[in-house]
């Protein structure tokens, strides 16, 4: 008895050091790719690469698998190439490895970076891109947020647009035509006779989880600080280069971003508590609400759809966007801007930079990775000569609508001060909810705030 | 005696290497750190002083975080230790199932805090919010879009992860009371709760000592729960002490300042876990 008990704890000592080391290990054997397949027909792109490695730090974690499929293809164009691709996701956990990375001296060759504050902060790090082939093809304003004294640092992953994304069978059922909707006053009426159907148990038959017309995630301070008050702030900054420069903000349409935060909340399940929004998060509005055809409309971006597509493929197909009107101000349109950029570490040896340069040249250029941008990653795509590949999605196509048409706002909110959407305004949009404080001191300690960061 | 002197470099020499490279640099580094700019991109930040201490003290929300990270510690410390010593009591009657809940009710402690919390997020926001509605109990609804239910969300959570593990601390003592003594108390006749009042407790101070100290530390500690669990919503009401450092270095970039806090709270922690360390010691009692 004694004896075997000996045994077992030898055995779970062993266990435990033995997946330790493993865990430590498997890091390495990850990112260990297949050797390239050399290719002795392959066309090449032209100008033969020298022997070179390519590290890349990435952050989109929908696209990794894909990516590694366009790096094998790369390679296989490109025998002298090696790709390696690591993938770290989410906004604040990107930003640690990152400067992780570069710590520990493994400096990877192409990585991302946000927006005007990044690129000032990683400055020292950045390749001039310039010349690169991309630049001329670059969609208007895709490029300004990396663009520091007429050299151009960074090569955009997409565009992307949010707005109020809502389900047009819900509307079609109730009777109520979308066209009509143009502005914050024909919104709000459309919103209000929806929300009289929805109460009176018309569309209970059709939609029986419906019950409301809104979600509204105040937990997710990036949809309300971020996204909810760039659509007032966009009117008030032509660009995120000219918030980032601003040393205040005014809140011009201060009382058009109270209206579209107050329809949002008060035609959601929680009217009469408020404080409640405070624990609505993304999964609830998204998968547990538009998804699940609980609520008719959401504010969020064309990002949603993978999701959504997951969960009921017939209410992917009917979602659409709605313009975000602040009354009194361009109301018919929707912000659309780029979350992340890619960039050459400047610091890698030269083979490697030019192997790197030429990797994200054939991935945005090139037919082959021109497929993956747009059939495989989703991506709606930020440079012309796309013309021939449309976005496959619902929502996707809805921004591509917008953009086609002038109906754009730009995404001022990357040029904010670093942590105030989320941290200083979004934090006060939930105290708002709670009661704590009222709209005018929202906006004087917001205010105050960004005056404060800069 | 010389034999000691010989094996002693080769005992703690290893130990003392890894524990300097990892604990000691690391912290001297970071002190300086807290002196200057550092963004986390350049390693050659300016010189400012001590003008990152004078910030830390002057930032609000890091007096906040103190604060709610105390009230929690002392509200956990003894929820955690009242539960933990209960459990104790209970599976070390002789009961055939005791072996089984001790195991039962040790486990949450094998679950990494990440995982609880977002377990626990669906409990208090789904779970609680379904049987709120079923009963018609509308206090058990909206939980952690307040302070008050982040706050006690938090104190269940923690309780229900770490009173297993002051279990064992305390069944391990229980367990080393001699019998002997139990049965003479029981002759001169002590009820129940006379047992537990003067010869229990006062045998068991030591492992007290332990499970107070871990259990303050660690409250004071804790990240994982609070960053799975609510985040600091709502309004960062509910941050504690190491998020808002995590928030500050990652969120803000500031790194240098982050740092600051970080040595503020360090002392802190040190100072109080000392200090209930010297107290709870002065309680106890030699057999």
């Amino acid at each position: 008895m004694k004896r075997s008990k000996k045994v077992l704890a030898l055995a779970v000592i062993f266990l435990l050091v033995s997946t330790m080391f493993l865990g430590a290990c498997s890091n390495d054997t990850a990112d260990d790719t297949k050797e390239p397949q050399t290719d002795e027909n392959s066309e090449g792109t032209g100008d033969e690469l020298a022997e070179a490695e390519v590290d890349i730090f990435q952050f989109k974690v929908e696209i990794a698998e894909k990516l590694q499929e366009a790096a094998r293809e790369f390679e296989a164009e490109n025998p002298n190439v090696k790709v390696n691709i690591e993938t770290v996701g989410g906004g604040d956990d990107y930003g640690a490895a990152l400067r992780a990375k570069f710590q520990s001296g493994q400096e990877p060759d192409i990585y991302n970076v946000g927006g005007p504050q990044d690129v000032e902060d990683w400055m020292s790090k950045l390749e001039d891109l310039s010349d690169e082939p991309w630049v001329d093809q670059a969609l208007d304003g895709v490029l300004s947020g990396v663009t520091v004294e007429d050299k151009v640092y960074a090569l955009p992953f997409a565009i992307e647009g949010y707005g109020f994304i809502y389900n047009k069978a819900i509307f079609e059922d109730a009777g109520i035509d979308v066209a009509d909707i143009k502005d914050y006053s024909s919104l709000e009426s459309a919103v209000k006779e929806l929300d009289s159907k929805i109460k009176a148990g018309d569309l209970e038959d059709d939609y029986p989880l419906l019950e409301a017309v809104f979600s509204y995630p105040a937990k997710e301070t990036w949809v309300t600080g971020l996204h909810t008050s760039n659509v007032a702030l966009s009117q008030e900054f032509d660009s995120s280069l000219d918030s980032f420069d601003a040393d205040k903000v005014a809140f011009e349409h201060g009382d058009g971003l109270k209206a579209l935060i107050d329809l949002q909340a008060d035609y959601s399940p929680y009217a009469d508590s408020k404080a409640k929004l405070n624990a609505v998060d993304y999964a609830t509005q998204v998968d547990e609400g538009i998804a699940l055809e609980r609520v008719a409309i959401i504010q969020q971006g064309n990002w949603i759809y993978g999701g959504v597509n997951d969960i009921d493929e017939n209410v992917a197909q009917k979602l659409d966007i709605l313009p975000m009107p602040i009354a009194g101000a361009k109301e018919d349109s929707i912000p659309v801007g780029v979350p992340m950029y890619w960039t050459v570490n400047k610091n890698s040896e030269d083979a490697d930079k030019a192997a790197s340069k030429a990797f994200l040249n054939w991935l945005y250029t090139s037919e082959k990775g021109k497929e993956y941008v747009v059939n495989e990653f989703f991506f709606i795509p930020p440079l012309k000569g796309y013309d021939n590949l449309e976005p496959k999605d619902s929502l996707g196509q809805a921004v591509k609508r917008y953009a086609e048409a002038g109906k754009t706002t730009p995404w001022v909110f990357m040029g904010y001060p670093t942590g105030w959407g989320m941290d200083a305004l979004g934090v006060e949009i939930q105290k708002y909810f709670a009661g704590e404080v009222t709209w005018e001191e929202l906006i004087s300690n917001s205010q105050a705030k960004w005056e404060e960061m800069r | 005696m010389n034999n000691y002197k010989k094996w002693f470099p080769i005992f703690v020499g290893p130990i003392l290497l890894a524990f300097l490279m990892v604990v000691i640099i690391p912290m001297i580094v970071g002190i300086y750190f807290s002196f200057t700019d550092w963004n986390g991109i350049t390693n050659t930040p300016n010189w400012v002083g001590i003008e990152n201490y004078i910030k830390a003290f002057s930032d609000e929300k890091f007096g906040d975080a103190f604060k709610f990270t105390a009230s929690f510690a002392v509200v956990s410390v003894f929820t955690i230790n009242i539960i933990g010593f209960g459990l104790a009591l209970l599976v070390t009657k002789k009961m055939k199932i005791s072996n089984f809940l001790r195991s039962i009710f040790f486990m949450p402690n094998l679950i990494g805090g990440i995982i609880l919390g977002f377990v626990w997020q669906f409990i208090f926001t789904k779970g609680f919010a379904s049987l709120g509605s079923i009963f018609g109990w509308s206090f058990l609804e909206g939980w952690l879009s307040t302070t008050a239910t982040g706050f006690w969300g938090l104190v269940i959570l923690m309780s229900w992860q770490m009173s297993g593990y002051m279990m064992i601390i305390y069944i391990a003592a229980i367990q080393s009371i001699p019998d002997s003594l139990i049965e003479a108390s029981q002759i001169d006749g002590a009820n129940g709760l006379q047992k537990l009042r003067h010869i229990i407790l006062p045998l068991v101070a030591p492992a007290f000592t332990v499970g107070i100290f871990l259990s303050l530390s660690n409250s004071f500690k804790l990240f994982d729960q609070n960053l799975a669990l609510t985040g600091g919503g709502p309004y960062d009401s509910t941050q504690m002490l190491a998020l808002n450092i995590y928030k500050t270095a990652f969120t803000m970039n500031k790194l240098g300042l982050a740092q600051a806090k970080a040595v503020v709270f360090l002392l802190a922690v040190a100072v109080i876990t000392v200090t209930q360390l010297y107290y709870s010691k002065k309680r106890e009692v030699e057999m």
